[in-house]
C-alpha cells in the first residue's frame, strides 16, 4: 500500500516536467519516470525481504570445533535466530524459533569432547541436540549480521549449572534488531552465575592450546612419482607413506589434533594440490615427509626444510609486506572479490609463515637428532614447490637418504620409522607449546 | 592470302626462337649451376664459424660446480670454453661442459644423456632448455635436484655477469619440479650457501 502510494508520488513528480514542450524535459522526464520505476522496485523488494526469506529457506550452518578439550559450536546464519540453550544431563539443547524451513549445512565434527550432533524439527521450530561425553558448563556469544551464535563447552569435573550466562564484555545483545522482544524473551536468564570450573586438561595437549589442531602431513611423492630410490630397491613414495601413516596413527592417539594425509594410498598428487589440502583444511601446520637421495653413494644424515624465497627485489618489498601482516593475510584472502589477487596472495602464502616455519622445523630438527642417531645435516631453506602455497608453518623433512644402502635399511625397518614418528610427534609438541594459539 | 602465311612464319620463327633460349638458359643453368651451388653451401657456415673461432683467440676461462663426494657442496673445477659470438652460445658450451661431468673426481649433477636444447638470454635471465632426459634419467631426491638445479643456476650467474638469474626449461617449456622438489616455475637466483669455501 505505502509503495502503491510512493510509487504514484513518484510518477507524478515525473509528469510534471512531461508537460514542458522542450525536449530536452522530454528526456529528463523519462528518467525521472524509469528512476522513479527503479525506487519503487527497490523498496518493495526491501520491503518483502524478509517474508520472502521466513518463506524460503533459510541455511543455517554449524560448525563443531575441539576448544581446549571441551567443545565450540558455531552457528551461522544469513538472518537473526531466536533462539533458547537449554541443559539436560550431558546433553546441550538449542532451540531455534524458525518457520521458514531450514537447511542444515554441517561440517565434520573435530571435537573429541561431543558424542553426537542432532538436528529435530518441533512445533515451534528447530532443536539441536548436542551430546557431550561429560559434565560441563557453556557459555555463549551472538554476533549479528551475518547472525552467528558461538557456544562454547567446557569440560567440568562435577555438577555445575547449566548454563553461565553469556560473556558480557563480547555478547551484544540483540536489542538493535526490530523483533528485540520476541529475542529477549527466549534468551535464557541463568538462574545463579556459573563458576567454571577448571576444565581438566588433557595429558598430551600443550597447556596454552585453546582450540583443535589441524596438523596436514604430506607424504612425499605417490603413483607414478616414485621420487628418489635405494640399491635395493625401497622406492621414497612408500616409505614416506609408512611413515606418515604411523605418524597420523600416534597424533590421533595421544592427542586430540585432527589430522589429514594429503594421500593416504599410493597416488599421484599435484604439489599445488598438497598446499591446497593444508589450506582447505585450515591447517595450523603442514609436516611434508621425504626421504633423501643424492648421486653420491656415502651422502647422509637427516635435514629439515622451509622455504627460501628465491625473491627478486621487487618480490622482496611486497613479501616483506605480507610477513608484516602475515596474521590478516586470511582476511585479505577472504574478502578479495579478485580472482588473480587471491592467486597471487596465495602463490606465496608460505611467505607470512617463515618465521614460525623455521622454529617448527628447528622443534623438529632437534628432536632427529636425538632420536635417530643420524648424522645431522640441519635446519636449511630452499624453494621446495610443495611449500610456496602453504598458509600455515610448513616444514619438508629430509629424514634419512634411501640412496644410502644403510640408511636405505634404516629407513625400512620398523623401529626406525617409530624413532621417526616419535621425534616428529616431538618436535610438533614442543613447537605447538612454543606457540600456543 | 598472302598475309596469313607470313604471319604463320612469323609465329613460327618466334617459337624457334623461343626454344632456343630457353634450351641455352637450360644448358646454362645446369653447367653453372652444379658444381657452384654445392661448394657453397657445404662452406660457407663451416668455413665462417671455424674462421671466427680461430679468429678468436681468446678462448673464455670458466668456472664449473660439482658436486663432491666428500660434502653435499658445490666444488669449483675451471676449464676453458671456446668463445663465441653471444653470451646464450657460450652459455650453451658451459652447461654442456657441466653435463660432460667433471675431469677431477667431483661428481656430476645432471645425467649424461642430457643435451642443451637451446640457450636465450633476455634482460638479466638466462634460459637454459634442457632435453628430457635431464628428467627421465634420474629419480632425484632433494639433494640431487638442489645440485642438478644450483650447478646450473650457480656456474652461469658465476660467469656471466650480466645474468642475475636462472629459468630452466625442459624439451622446450616450463616445467614445475625436475622430480617434485624445488619450483622452477620463476627464473632462480644463485644460491652460494650451497657453494664450498
Amino acid at each position: 500500500m505505502h509503495v502503491d502510494a510512493c510509487c504514484q508520488m513518484l510518477s507524478d513528480a515525473g509528469s510534471i516536467p512531461a508537460a514542458s514542450t522542450r525536449p530536452f524535459h522530454m528526456i529528463s522526464c523519462f528518467r525521472r519516470r524509469v528512476a522513479a520505476r527503479l525506487a519503487a522496485a527497490a523498496l518493495l523488494a526491501l520491503i518483502a525481504s524478509p517474508f520472502a526469506s521466513s518463506q524460503g529457506q533459510t541455511v543455517v550452518s554449524l560448525a563443531v570445533e575441539d576448544l581446549d578439550g571441551g567443545a565450540r559450536l558455531i552457528l551461522n546464519s544469513a538472518r537473526p535466530l531466536p533462539f533458547l540453550i537449554t541443559r539436560s544431563g550431558n546433553s546441550l539443547l538449542v532451540e531455534l524459533q524458525i518457520a521458514a524451513s531450514v537447511r542444515f549445512q554441517r561440517s565434520p565434527v573435530t571435537s573429541p569432547f561431543v558424542r553426537s550432533v542432532e538436528w529435530s524439527r518441533g512445533r515451534d521450530g528447530y532443536t539441536l541436540r548436542v551430546e557431550a561425553s561429560g559434565p560441563f558448563v557453556s557459555t555463549h556469544q551472538v554476533i549479528e549480521r551475518p547472525f552467528q551464535l558461538v557456544i562454547d563447552l567446557k569440560r567440568s569435573a562435577g555438577e555445575t549449572p547449566a548454563v553461565s550466562p553469556p560473556d558480557a564484555k563480547r555478547t551484544e545483545a540483540p536489542a538493535a534488531k526490530p523483533d528485540a522482544a520476541k529475542t529477549e524473551a527466549v534468551v535464557p536468564q541463568p538462574e545463579k552465575p556459573a563458576v567454571p570450573s577448571e576444565p581438566a586438561p588433557l595429558p598430551v595437549v600443550p597447556a596454552g592450546a585453546k582450540r583443535i589442531r589441524t596438523v596436514v602431513i604430506d607424504p612425499g611423492h605417490g603413483g607414478i612419482e616414485s621420487g628418489a630410490k635405494g640399491v635395493f630397491g625401497a622406492q621414497e613414495k612408500d616409505v614416506t607413506l609408512a611413515i606418515s601413516l604411523k605418524l597420523k596413527d600416534v597424533l590421533e592417539k595421544s592427542t586430540a589434533f585432527r589430522v589429514v594425509l594429503t594421500r593416504d594410498r599410493d597416488n599421484e598428487i599435484a604439489l599445488e594440490s598438497r598446499a591446497a589440502v593444508a589450506n582447505n583444511n585450515k591447517a595450523d601446520v603442514f609436516i611434508s615427509i621425504h626421504t633423501n637421495g643424492s648421486r653420491r653413494k656415502n651422502a647422509q644424515g637427516s635435514e629439515t626444510f622451509f622455504l627460501s624465497l628465491n625473491a627478486t627485489d621487487e618480490e622482496s618489498r611486497r613479501l616483506a609486506y605480507m610477513e608484516n601482516t602475515g596474521s590478516e593475510l586470511t582476511g585479505q584472502i577472504a574478502q578479495g572479490n579478485e580472482d588473480d589477487v587471491k592467486l597471487i596472495l596465495w602463490d606465496m602464502a608460505q611467505a607470512a609463515y617463515l618465521k614460525q616455519s623455521s622454529q617448527l622445523g628447528e622443534a623438529i630438527q632437534a628432536e632427529l637428532n636425538s632420536l635417530l642417531g643420524t648424522l645431522d645435516r640441519g635446519l636449511k631453506q630452499a624453494p621446495f614447490k610443495v611449500l610456496t602455497g602453504v598458509a600455515c608453518p610448513a616444514v619438508l623433512v629430509e629424514i634419512a637418504f634411501i640412496s644410502n644402502p644403510e640408511e636405505e635399511k634404516k629407513l625400512l625397518s620398523p623401529g626406525f620409522q617409530s624413532n621417526v614418528v616419535q621425534a616428529v610427534y616431538r618436535g610438533l609438541i614442543r613447537y605447538l607449546e612454543l606457540n600456543p594459539s | 592470302m598472302t598475309k596469313k602465311p607470313s604471319r604463320l612464319t612469323n609465329r613460327r620463327l618466334l617459337l624457334a626462337a623461343l626454344l632456343v633460349v630457353l634450351a641455352g638458359l637450360v644448358i646454362l643453368f645446369f653447367a653453372s649451376g652444379g658444381g657452384e651451388t654445392i661448394r657453397p653451401m657445404r662452406e660457407a657456415p663451416s668455413a665462417k664459424s671455424h674462421g671466427e673461432a680461430k679468429a678468436r683467440p681468446e678462448a673464455k676461462k670458466v668456472t664449473l660446480f660439482f658436486v663432491s663426494e666428500r660434502d653435499s657442496l658445490l666444488h669449483p673445477e675451471t676449464r676453458e670454453i671456446p668463445g663465441a659470438a653471444s653470451a646464450a652460445e657460450e652459455i650453451e658450451h658451459v652447461v654442456g661442459e657441466l653435463i660432460k661431468g667433471s675431469r677431477g673426481d667431483l661428481v656430476a649433477p645432471l645425467p649424461a644423456e642430457t643435451q642443451v636444447r637451446r640457450v636465450f638470454v633476455a634482460k638479466d635471465v638466462a634460459y637454459v632448455d634442457l632435453s628430457r632426459d635431464v628428467v627421465d634419467r634420474f629419480a632425484y631426491g632433494s639433494s640431487s635436484e638442489l645440485a642438478a638445479i644450483y650447478a646450473v643456476v650457480n656456474t652461469i650467474t658465476a660467469n656471466f655477469k650480466a645474468v642475475k638469474r636462472v629459468a630452466i626449461l625442459v624439451e622446450g617449456s616450463e616445467k614445475e619440479t625436475l622430480g617434485g622438489h624445488i619450483d622452477l616455475s620463476r627464473p632462480l637466483l644463485p644460491e652460494p650457501t650451497l657453494v664450498a669455501k
